[in-house]
């Protein structure tokens, strides 16, 4: 019986059990980095329905992936607080960050080159499976990973490439390795840092196709550039520069936002 | 007499200014290393061998043109710079786009060819160089007598250490030089000649070595090896520190000379140690070091080292190469001589569980002769003194690799990449200090006349078949524990750390744990192959746990090939071999160490057995 990988397995998507409004599922406060003098990001604050898929959007050098980074905590915010499913994770390691299920992607595409494609995705189950440690098994175990991870990359339409070495894939695919690999934690909220960044257009639909398949049920968080992309997939959007928080709201209150407009076009087209 | 706590005055001051000018030498050198990491992101291993170039060209100057101190104090830096612009441009340029730790290797086989050929021409003892007359003499304070040649040295350490901070804070070449630092590409783009200032800022870091030893010719005497134990303080030093300031840098040596100095007046058996407490510490409390600057956890854009390998052979053919082996060893003592073929085990194994880190995890480790050594002691003082059983002793050997891995290990994954090379080879050189002086290791003899015992009680290994046979025994299970460790889901796990932490990190993985597991199995085999020796050879010295016995590790591995099961066996036979073939001869084998160090890094960065795999790769995909 193939699994199909990609909804979540949690079920009731975006409802809460006290009311009509949807709980948030990741709500950070007044969170602030500084670098030496420069405050990359200044007393940020975040909140991130359930169920929502939310675009974090602004000119480079906004503070965006300091964001990201602060989020996962990969690294120390100097001040502020993340509060993720109702628990405080402000003083959590990154890699525990990552357990609470809040799973983030890289900039760069972030696959294990020189394993193969099912390997990949089986590193992200093996935690699961409890078959991390064991240095005294034969890695044979790991087979019984297999028919879960074929069905994560049969989802990504990468079954026909289990046997590659990730290094051998394209570029485009490599980021669908990479979102069955996040997937496969099964986490409950994502954080995708521009997902669509250095693809073609064919690789930019199918892309976006996935991230729709993977958000339901679940809770994105995206960084991207590509604002038909934005427009396309998410209901809410935060727009940042020089480290704070511009504008809030649905895609056509942004577009018509003058502080936005200003932030990407400069002052001449305000 | 004036007494402060106990200690004469006098006394006091003499050694606080030893203190300095030990503190001089180690800021001008951590200088120097500094400028030169925030560049070319490479640690210069061979900045101790340009001191002593340094010292060695004010002796020539003198000795073979007359010519004085005062003159050499500009032309042997000089000189020495020339050297570093052609060491750059030849060598160090050709592994820029690499991982760090290959210009690390690269360096560090520099430096033993530059020392091991001073060493053949002058030998080990020094060459004196008198104190230059208008310097000569002190000043007789009240409270103590001030050589003047030792202000001297101070107050010009002082002023170039400041004056070379000033040109690199406050000056246009300075900008340049940061903005090339900050980003080179970039700089290039805006019309900086990048590769020149490269080279200059190669040749002005050792310069600083070299300048550093003409000041220390008159005070200790011009010796090959003077730079090669200075340099591992003065790594300590650099962690401690930190490489993010260049203030730091010599804030930091000067402190920690004065450290040293005051360490020798009150506690003067751990003096020798104390700069490598303060490292503990420093890495316990904050990691970066004192000055250092938080570092970014982006992934390293080069790729890791040990990761130009497949992810490795089929089993069948695995488990025919270990037959192959096996059959061997069994038949090799009819051909050979079976004590040097139970040497090559031993190192083999140990090259082995070296190459569990870098190969499967990325990890260098510069330590391990810290584990071989210890490994190698405990089992011979369990064997000479309780009478174990040698198997007991073997195993004592084994944990004693495990606890002092676990510590080790402890603290140097606390720092990455070439962090943890520099933390590793200065916690080993405390071990090898300890080793001198602490009263069960024998100091300089060591352990000798090791009795091999009885195994189980009955079985005599001092006859040469028996002990062979148990040589056998303990590599073929070191060698299957570690071909289980990669081949596991532990393995696995490792091998997806050395493709990207990062990413391993974001999976849910605490990338520490699982270094420093992989760590302590990789300390406790090399402290099994240590033991073994020790009861081969009956004999555990100081040799074990020297700076050069890691060297040693780190090359039969590169040799044999990185990230490969039978490369690191393949490396230990072939280096063994040329070490006991030139056993006799006159000429130094540091030399062909060091330069068959830098073949590997330039020109053979697989290894024979990476290389034999590829042209096996080559060949199955023409027939395809």
């Amino acid at each position: 019986m193939p699994v199909s990988g990609l909804s979540s397995m949690r079920g009731n998507p975006a409802g809460d059990e006290r009311g009509d409004a949807p709980a948030v599922m990741l709500k950070a406060t007044s969170l602030t980095k500084r670098f030496g003098g420069f405050t990359a990001l200044d007393r940020f604050d975040l909140s991130v329905r359930q169920g929502a898929i939310h675009a974090l959007i602004g000119p480079n050098g906004a503070g965006k992936t300091t964001a990201f980074n602060l989020l996962t905590k990969f690294h120390e915010p100097s001040e502020g607080h993340i509060v993720f499913d109702g628990e405080d994770v402000t003083a959590l390691r990154p890699a525990a960050v990552s357990r609470k299920g809040l799973v983030r992607s890289f900039q760069i595409s972030a696959t294990f080159l020189q394993l193969t494609v099912l390997e990949n995705v089986r590193i992200a189950l093996q935690r699961r499976a409890g078959l991390a440690d064991q240095f005294w098994r034969s890695d044979r175990v790991l087979t019984t990973l297999d028919a879960r991870a074929r069905a994560l990359l049969a989802d990504v339409n990468l079954d026909g490439f289990a046997g590659r070495l990730a290094v051998d894939l394209s570029y485009g695919r490599r980021r669908a390795l990479e979102l069955a690999t996040t997937i496969a934690l099964d986490p409950k909220m994502l954080l995708l840092d521009e997902p669509m960044a250095g693809l073609g257009h064919e690789d930019i639909q199918a892309i976006v196709a996935l991230v729709r398949k993977v958000a339901v049920g679940r809770t994105v968080l995206m960084v991207e550039h590509n604002l038909s992309v934005v427009s396309d997939l998410c209901d809410t959007i935060t727009v940042l520069q020089h480290g704070k928080v511009i504008a809030e709201g649905g895609y056509a209150a942004i577009a018509g936002d003058a502080r936005v407009r200003e932030a990407y076009l400069g002052t001449e087209a305000a | 007499m004036v007494t402060i706590f106990g200690v004469p005055a006098a006394a006091l001051y003499g050694q606080l200014l030893v203190g300095l000018i030990n503190g001089s030498f180690y800021a001008l050198l951590s200088l120097g290393l500094a400028v030169i990491f925030g560049m070319l992101n490479v640690i210069n291993v061979a900045h101790g061998a340009m001191y002593m170039l340094g010292a060695f060209a004010a002796w020539f100057l003198l000795h073979m043109f007359g010519i004085s101190y005062w003159w050499a104090l500009g032309l042997a830096p000089i000189a020495v710079a020339l050297v570093g612009v052609v060491i750059e441009r030849t060598t160090l340029r050709r592994v820029a786009h690499l991982d760090h730790l290959y210009g690390f290797l690269l360096t560090l086989g520099l430096a033993m060819v530059i020392e091991g050929l001073f060493r053949y021409w002058y030998g080990s003892s020094g060459q004196p160089y008198a104190i230059p007359s208008a310097l000569a003499g002190g000043i007789k304070l009240p409270f103590m007598f001030l050589p003047i040649y030792r202000v001297w040295v101070v107050v010009v350490s002082l002023v170039v250490c400041l004056a070379t901070w000033l040109v690199i804070e406050r000056t246009h070449i300075g900008a340049h030089l940061r903005a090339a630092t900050e980003n080179a590409v970039l700089s290039q783009a805006f019309g900086l000649n990048v590769p020149l200032l490269v080279t200059l800022t190669y040749a002005g870091g050792v310069a600083l070595a070299g300048l550093a030893g003409v000041l220390a010719a008159p005070i200790y005497q011009v010796s090959p090896l003077m730079g090669s134990n200075l340099i591992i303080v003065v790594f300590a030093v650099v962690v401690v520190g930190g490489m993010g300031s260049i203030l730091g840098s010599i804030v930091t040596g000067y402190l920690l000379g004065i450290v040293e100095g005051m360490t020798r007046v009150y506690y003067p058996e751990a003096s020798s140690i104390v700069i490598f407490v303060i490292m503990v510490v420093v890495l316990m409390l904050r990691p970066a070091g004192l000055f250092g600057r938080e570092k970014d956890s982006a992934a390293n854009a080069s790729p890791p080292i040990g990761a130009t390998q497949a992810t490795g052979m089929d089993d069948k053919w695995a488990a025919i190469g270990a037959l192959g082996v096996v059959a061997a060893l069994i038949a090799a003592p009819a051909l050979v001589y079976p004590v040097f073929l139970m040497k090559l085990m031993c190192f083999a194994l140990f090259a082995a569980a070296f190459n569990l880190l870098i190969g499967f995890v990325g990890l260098l480790s510069f330590g391990h002769a810290a584990f071989f050594g210890s490994g190698a002691y405990i089992a011979a003082y369990a064997a000479k003194v309780w009478h174990l059983d040698p198997l007991l002793c073997v195993l004592a050997g084994t944990a004693t690799g495990a606890v002092l891995g676990l510590l080790f290990g402890a603290l140097a994954i606390r720092r990455s990449g070439i962090y943890f090379a520099m933390i590793t080879l200065a916690l080993a050189q405390m071990v090898y200090f300890i080793a001198l002086q602490a009263p069960f290791t024998g100091g300089e003899d060591g352990i000798q006349d090791v009795p091999r015992g009885m195994l189980f009680g009955v079985l005599d290994l001092q006859h040469p078949v028996a002990m062979y046979g148990f040589v056998m025994a303990v590599f073929v299970v070191g060698m299957a524990v570690l071909w289980r460790v990669v081949r596991s889901p532990f393995g696995q796990v490792l091998k997806a750390i050395r493709e990207n932490e990062a990413r391993a990190i974001s999976l849910g993985y605490d990338v520490q744990r699982f270094k420093l597991k992989a760590f302590v199995i990789s300390a406790a085999l090399a402290g099994a192959a240590g033991g073994t020796k020790a009861l081969v050879f009956q004999l555990a010295s100081l040799t074990d746990v020297t700076w050069q016995m890691s060297g040693d590790v780190v090359l039969m591995t590169l040799m044999g090939g990185i990230g490969t099961m039978l490369g690191p066996v393949v490396g230990a036979a072939v280096v063994v071999s040329l070490e006991n073939a030139l056993a006799g001869l006159e000429f130094p084998i540091t030399v062909l160490i060091g330069a068959i160090f830098i073949a590997c890094v330039l020109l053979f960065r697989r290894g024979i057995v990476g290389e034999v795999q590829q042209w096996f790769a080559r060949l199955s995909r023409v027939s395809n």
